[in-house]
Parts: structure tokens; C-alpha cells; sequence
């Protein structure tokens, strides 16, 4: 049971985590609590792969003295982390393209509210 | 609906391997196609092929160099749609 519990409440915490920038996606009217809520989605997606590339007993992926690379077991495995690093640097790209686009938004129709913006561009 | 969607998701991650066992399968030797798995490869051979100790950065740099070019191609085009889009607001603010 305590064995069940330890090896999952990294997943539960980031589920949780997902559900709230789901909801920030859905539920939310103001523009900019949307954008919020995708980068808590995309948080949580970040954190799920790195907490999925935990190995016990093993040390970061940087080659060590007195460590043989031989030894899988010694090294997390590095390729998450790569990519994960990708997938953060792309998310900061378009998180950045999403909010030059809000400040564009709110120049031209002063407000942020989805519903208000829908009624004025009709 | 979302309170349903976390339940489903928080029954299904009861499925997933305990966190941490090294003997999981993304860990083990081959996959389940038989095919060898690739992080082991980089872990075994990184310092062999590319002489840095920082197995993440050879993989980002060295096998993966094609990859971290579309990445920095999508940096790129992000920062230049920046510019342009605050860039013509301020156009239109000196007319």
C-alpha cells in the first residue's frame, strides 16, 4: 500500500495539475487567465515526463569519476530530459507569440472578455 | 466534466509503472517490439562519441543537432512575429 502510494502521488499531483489548466482553459472569460491556464497544462505535461525519467539509485545524467557509463543503471535516462528541455523553450516561443497577440487584441477592442470581444467583432 | 475527466485520469495513472524502479520497462534493455531502447545506448555511448561528460547536451547537440535547429527555427519565426505584431500597433499610434 505505502509501496502503491510512493511510487504514484508524482502522477496524482501532476493530474491535478492539469485539471486546474484545463480549467483555466475552459471556464475562464478573461484572455489573459486562458494563456495562464495553457501554461499550467504545459507545466504539467513538462513535469509528468521528468517525474516518468526517475530512476532510484541512479544520478543525473552527466558522466562521473567513479561512475562506469558501462552501467546503465547508474544514469537517469537522458533522453526526457532532452526533449523536455525542447518542449520548454517552444512553449516559452509561442507563450510569447500568445501574449503579443493579446496586447495587439486589447489595443484594438480595449477589453480582454472573450464574450465582449465576440459581440464587437460582430 | 473536467471533475470527471480528473477522476478518469486519476484511476488510469494507478496503472502506471511504480515511479522510479529501474526495472521498468523504458529502463530495461529492449522493448516490447524488441528493438533496443535508446537512452541506454546514449547513457553507454555519449561520453565515447562525442568526448563531453553532459550526456544531455550531447544528445541535444550532437544526435539530435537537426531537431535543435527546427527548434531554434521556431524561436526565431516566434520572436519575429513579436516584433512585427507590436511593431505595426506603433505605426498606427504615430498616424
Amino acid at each position: 500500500m505505502l509501496d502503491f502510494f510512493m511510487g504514484h502521488y508524482a502522477y496524482w499531483f501532476t493530474l491535478i495539475l492539469l485539471a486546474i489548466g484545463l480549467y483555466g482553459m475552459l471556464l475562464k472569460k478573461n484572455l489573459v487567465k486562458k494563456t495562464i491556464g495553457l501554461s499550467i497544462f504545459q507545466a504539467a505535461v513538462i513535469l509528468f515526463f521528468v517525474s516518468v525519467a526517475m530512476k532510484k539509485g541512479a544520478t543525473v545524467p552527466v558522466k562521473a569519476k567513479g561512475i562506469p557509463v558501462s552501467e546503465v543503471s547508474n544514469y537517469l535516462n537522458a533522453l526526457p530530459h532532452t526533449l523536455m528541455l525542447t518542449a520548454i523553450v517552444v512553449g516559452v516561443a509561442t507563450l510569447g507569440v500568445a501574449l503579443a497577440l493579446i496586447i495587439t487584441i486589447y489595443n484594438r477592442y480595449e477589453t480582454l472578455n472573450e464574450e465582449e470581444l465576440l459581440d464587437k467583432i460582430q | 466534466m473536467i471533475i470527471t475527466f480528473t477522476t478518469v485520469l486519476l484511476y488510469a495513472a494507478s496503472d502506471l509503472p511504480l515511479r522510479g524502479n529501474p526495472d521498468n520497462q523504458m529502463n530495461q534493455r529492449e522493448s516490447i517490439t524488441g528493438t533496443e531502447v535508446p537512452g541506454n545506448y546514449y547513457i553507454r555511448e555519449a561520453y565515447h562519441d562525442a568526448h563531453t561528460p553532459n550526456i544531455v547536451t550531447v544528445i541535444l547537440g550532437d544526435y539530435r543537432s537537426v531537431d535543435t535547429l527546427g527548434e531554434q527555427i521556431v524561436i526565431f519565426s516566434a520572436g519575429l512575429i513579436c516584433f512585427l505584431l507590436l511593431r505595426k500597433r506603433g505605426q498606427n499610434d504615430d498616424e
